[in-house]
């Protein structure tokens, strides 16, 4: 048998790679502009569209989907096709790919700062796009299988097995996180309400980590690290039970986000136990891949490249400790909300994901480009920056984060909260901001100063598209193969291995979810919740809107020292009627469950219109533009027939009248804001997300009032 | 810790002990299978990685 000549598409990667390193850079220029916003409100720019709540969702989908995103790709189109010792299946379904997903990332950044947003973390985009996205991986997926089918090497390397869970695990969650019914095209309702649609954005949110932005790293650790070390990695059955318990443990982890609320206490305890298992599977990759080095530490010692990977990988340690540490219930309670999850994450982000792929950029580009790296210097300050600018973010994020989840708990000796003003807490912790976006322009500089070199380095050598391999086709199998090991079979069984994968993580995802989404008991109604009249219900798609919930949430944990500031305690039947759910991840601003009654409506417009007149030094943005823009009350039938299909009990026929009680209710406001010298008409929108701030919280003390 | 568990799962602690059980089984089979894999099939998976058949890697066909 001849030995085939054939060709890798070096192109493709090449396109990858230039997309990874511009997005990230816009990505994380837009991380700057919103962490500066959060000590400097005119930052805010006095504009809707480049307001907090709306920027916020940008930074986060351009730096997980696009600088990510982007280099996941790079990364898989370079190692696959050398692992399988084959070009790309398709040159057309790779430009597909390519130009799919930078259609995605751009639909983003046209919709985001327009409001368009289902409000579900890191899955806002609406959908359209999200049946532009399901197309897209489809298209990376046939492309991917279709190069496993036409390889030259019998056997699937460890790498490949962390792209294939990456594939069917990411299909999975995204159909079922964007299960929503359309109003318009740019606006849908979430299927799942309240406590359901929250344990559902967990388990997304919690696996778009596990699978976005940790097995398709670990695959390219586990290709990129023997090359660049020039040595296999350390342990190959490690990295077996590694891949195994890892894809198995990860996806029953979603629920620690939403410890002390009002998910199922079962549930809540499962998410623990296997955070607190997880430390064991993450650390067995972080393990293996440092051992790798063993013997090369000479190496590290000179190579840039290695360094970048040395602290990816231990910033990939502290981030898998830490995390099941912060899933611990006690732990948990100061933690979040706080700063210290926007310290771990970026330990995280910056870290293992920035690292490695700054570290497989600069590998990579020269040997594509058949040339040596423009400028050593420059790859070793970008290292120094890079990391002085993790540890500028980090400590003063960790510190930040501490202060403030200490000074909501701290009670006076007589028994009375000792910063019963939340903005005292905020107004504390703007010197750690101040500090955190300088390590943010550091770490931001480095990448400038790489893509300088990158481009340098480009233009010194020329691009080769097509690079010449040769390798033996594959022969057919002898009938003694028959016998081999189970595991070793199935390393050369593709669609097995996917369905494999596909069970393992089924197994955790219906024990946990489906208890929840189908058996009621788990919620228990209250008698007094009602529906959103369809103001408040304009109102509220107002607030989605606007972003209210990336720095507000609405769930109050059952602690005295919530109970005391907040009202209340959160109770699993107060949501059965929202879709989708706002409980937020983060207080950068009070919680709002029981904002309902607590201030009047001329407060809340005041406040809205420039939040320093009623808070001075508050640091939200103002929304001046409610009160100029006119509500758009011709949708409210459509959003009430979406919401009675979805199960809210509207009389029949209310989406004909519903119109009547909005203008009825919307008058009543604007009547009692009149009465506080306040004009505004009945009509804008200000008057609508008044009313929903209103009725926040408020259906529980009806049904108190009732009782009494 | 764990009687932070055992007090606040409801009398669903068969749910628990019955998703950790089936940890413990997925995780028994894969090591009692990782522990049968051969030395020789082992060092070349880990060497995959290292010959890609390209002009910059030793092509072992032509070694």
């Amino acid at each position: 048998m001849q030995p085939e000549k054939f060709y890798y598409d070096n192109k493709i990667v090449r396109n990858f790679g230039i997309a990874t390193v511009i997005w990230g850079i816009i990505g994380m220029l837009v991380g700057l502009i919103i962490a500066i916003q959060l000590y400097q409100p005119a930052m805010n720019m006095h504009n809707q569209y480049t307001s907090f709540g709306r920027v916020r969702p940008l930074h986060t989908n351009a730096v997980i989907f696009a600088f990510v995103g982007n280099a996941i790709f790079m990364g898989v189109y370079y190692s696959l096709q050398r692992l399988m010792k084959a070009r790309m299946f398709s040159d057309v379904l790779s430009k597909i790919h390519f130009w799919g997903w930078q259609l995605i990332i751009v639909s983003a950044v046209i919709t985001l700062p327009l409001g368009i947003t289902t409000s579900h973390e890191y899955a806002e985009l609406e959908w359209p796009i999200d049946i532009l996205i399901t197309i897209i991986w489809v298209v990376f997926g046939i492309n991917m299988f279709g190069t496993i089918i036409k390889r030259r090497e019998r056997h699937i390397y460890v790498a490949i097995w962390f792209y294939i869970a990456t594939f069917v695990t990411i299909a999975v969650l995204h159909i079922v996180n964007s299960l929503e019914i359309p109003v318009s095209f740019t606006k849908s309702y979430m299927v799942f309400a309240g406590v359901q649609d929250a344990l559902v954005q967990w388990w997304y949110g919690h696996n778009a980590v596990a699978f976005f932005l940790t097995t398709p790293y670990l695959g390219m650790m586990y290709y990129f690290l023997p090359k660049m070390a020039n040595r296999p990695i350390y342990s190959y059955k490690l990295s077996i039970l590694h891949f195994w318990a890892l894809i198995f443990i990860y996806i029953w982890a979603g629920p620690h986000h939403l410890l002390y609320s009002t998910l199922p206490g079962w549930a809540q305890s499962l998410g623990v136990v296997f955070s607190i298992m997880l430390i064991a599977p993450s650390w067995g990759g972080m393990i293996n891949g440092l051992l790798t080095l063993r013997g090369a530490w000479d190496k590290v010692r000179d190579d840039v490249i290695l360094k970048f990977m040395v602290v990816g990988l231990t910033a990939y340690g502290m981030a898998t400790f830490e995390g099941p540490m912060l899933s611990l219930k006690q732990v948990n309670a100061i933690g979040h909300f706080t700063d210290w999850i926007i310290a771990h994450v970026h330990v995280g982000a910056l870290g293992w994901n920035g690292f490695l792929t700054f570290a497989i950029l600069y590998w990579l580009i020269p040997r594509i480009y058949k040339t040596e790296l423009y400028s050593k210097k420059m790859a070793s300050f970008h290292f120094w920056i890079g990391t002085l600018g993790i540890l500028f973010y980090a400590i003063p994020m960790y510190w930040s984060g501490f202060t403030q989840g200490l000074m909501w708990k701290e009670f006076t000796p007589e028994g009375i909260l000792k910063y019963p003003n939340f903005l005292e807490t905020t107004m504390r912790i703007i010197p750690m901001h101040v500090m955190r976006s300088v390590g943010g322009a550091l770490y931001l500089s480095g990448v400038i100063v790489m893509a300088v070199n990158l481009y340098k380095t480009a233009v010194r050598g020329k691009l080769v598209a097509d690079e010449a391999a040769e390798a033996m086709p594959l022969e057919k199998l002898r009938p003694e193969a028959s016998n081999e090991r189970w595991h070793r079979r199935l390393e050369r069984k593709p669609v097995l291995f996917l369905v494999a994968s596909l069970v393992v993580i089924l197994i955790g995802t219906f024990i946990e979810l489906m208890p929840t989404l189908t058996i009621s008991s788990n919620i228990p109604t209250i008698a007094s919740v009602k529906p959103y009249t369809p103001l408040e219900l304009q109102g509220r798609d107002i607030y989605i809107r606007e972003g209210c919930v990336n720095c507000h949430s609405q769930t109050i944990r059952p602690f005295r020292s919530e109970t005391e500031r907040y009202g209340e305690y959160s109770k699993a039947g107060e949501f059965v009627y929202d879709h989708p759910f706002l409980w937020g991840s983060k207080r950068t601003g009070p919680d709002l469950q029981r904002e309902g009654g607590k201030y009047g409506d001329s407060w809340h417009f005041n406040h809205l219109m420039d939040p320093r007149l009623m808070s001075p030094g508050s640091i939200m943005p103002e929304y001046s533009w409610l009160i100029k823009q006119k509500l758009d009350t011709n949708t409210t039938a459509v959003k009430i027939r979406a919401m009675q299909t979805l199960g809210v009990p509207y009389p029949a026929g209310y989406d004909k009248i519903a119109n009547r009680d909005l203008d009825k209710q919307a008058k009543g406001i604007a009547d009692n804001l009149a009465k506080d010298k306040i004009k505004v008409k009945s009509n804008k929108e200000i008057i609508a997300i008044i009313a929903y701030l209103q009725r926040l919280g408020t259906d529980i003390k009806a049904n108190k009032t009732a009782n009494n | 810790m764990f009687r932070q568990f055992t007090e606040h799962i409801d009398g669903n602690q068969v749910y628990l002990l019955f998703s950790m059980f089936i940890f413990l089984v997925f995780f028994i089979v894969v090591t009692v299978l990782l522990l049968r894999l051969r030395k020789q099939h082992v060092d070349y998976m880990s060497d995959i990685p290292l010959n890609d058949c390209t002009e910059e890697t030793p092509n072992p066909l032509k070694s």
